[in-house]
């Protein structure tokens, strides 16, 4: 062996071992792909969902709505229960829909009218235009804000149980009542408000 | 030359043996501690960590799968919900009013009528 080819024998020698080395640190390449879960990149999303919590107010400033909600459940014939027919008309969220601002349609429904009374408090809910503003007060001090997306009014007896109670797959609200002309002590037709979650307040 | 050679090979063993000596006194007592120490200590922590860290990492992909499963409206109710109670009683209220009205206008006639013939008799 000549000076020149030790060199090179040593300097490749120098040369594998720090490539070996090297190898060592490669491992590190399974991790972008563990941090793939970072698919929560699907955050990326306008507004996030909010978590649980039942609502205790809503606020419609269009049509001047500003009431508290309470909770509604269903009657032994399947039916859903509504507010009582009261002087202080409220809303009612429906129990066993998601919360404002929880993915899925959270369901309230409130009187058009209240006998003797007079109006209910969504007396108005027919006037609701797409991109008003609809904001439910939370039990946990939140909000929810959510934007008038679409109004129906359809006949009860066609009534679209599906677009209203389907799933949605993100945070929506229906806003529901009684609509259009009287028939007998009732209405004939269901005024129905879809919104979807527009942001989320703190 | 072979002077020179072999002094230099004699150091060199010199150096070997000198080196190897503590070497070789070291391994007598090292072997316990030496062996049994770094052993057990590493083999042992590294191979938990990695069993139970990917039993962790596999929890999170059973709860989505359990999720999509349940709708969002846990239970459908039937029908249109009943959200309007026609003010019946207004109507009635506004016959009653009506009614009353006509009842004064009528006495309110009765007694002018009277009033005024009884002028007409001759007080």
């Amino acid at each position: 062996m000549t000076p020149p080819s030790r060199r090179a024998f040593v300097t490749a020698a120098t040369a594998s071992l720090l490539v070996g080395c090297g190898g060592g640190s490669t491992p590190p390449s399974p991790e972008p792909s563990g941090s793939a879960p970072g698919e929560s990149g699907e955050s990326g999303r306008t507004v996030r969902a909010l978590g649980r919590s039942v609502p205790v107010g809503l606020r419609i400033p269009a049509i001047r709505v500003d009431t508290r909600v309470m909770r509604l459940g269903l009657d032994p014939d399947g039916a859903m229960q509504v507010p009582p027919v009261e002087a202080d008309d409220r809303a009612g969220w429906y129990r066993h829909s998601p919360t404002p601002g929880q993915v899925g349609p959270s369901v309230i429904v409130g009187h058009v009218t209240v006998g003797a009374y007079g109006d209910g408090v969504f007396r108005h809910l027919a006037r609701l235009r797409r991109g008003d503003a609809i904001v439910a007060r939370l039990e946990n001090g939140t909000s929810a804000r959510f934007a008038v997306s679409g109004v129906r009014t359809v006949a009860q007896a066609d009534f679209p149980t599906e677009d209203v109670y389907g799933d949605v797959g993100r945070p929506e609200l229906r806003l529901i009542t009684c609509g259009g002309p009287r028939s007998g002590d009732g209405y004939r037709d269901s005024v129905i408000v879809f919104a979807a979650l527009s942001a989320g307040s703190p | 030359m072979r002077r020179t050679v072999l002094s230099a090979l004699a150091i060199a063993c010199t150096a070997v043996l000198a080196s190897t000596v503590p070497a070789v006194a070291d391994t007598s007592p090292t072997p316990v501690p030496a062996t049994e120490a770094p052993s057990t200590a590493p083999t042992q922590a590294p191979s938990d960590a990695p069993t139970e860290a990917p039993t962790e990492g596999t929890e999170p992909t059973v709860a989505p799968s359990k999720a999509p499963d349940a709708s969002e409206v846990s239970v459908v109710p039937s029908g249109a919900p009943d959200t309007g109670v026609a003010s019946t009683d207004s109507d009635g209220g506004g016959a009653l009013i009506g009614g009353g009205a006509a009842a004064a206008f009528a006495t309110a006639g009765a007694a002018f009528y009277v009033v005024r013939r009884r002028r007409a008799t001759g007080a």
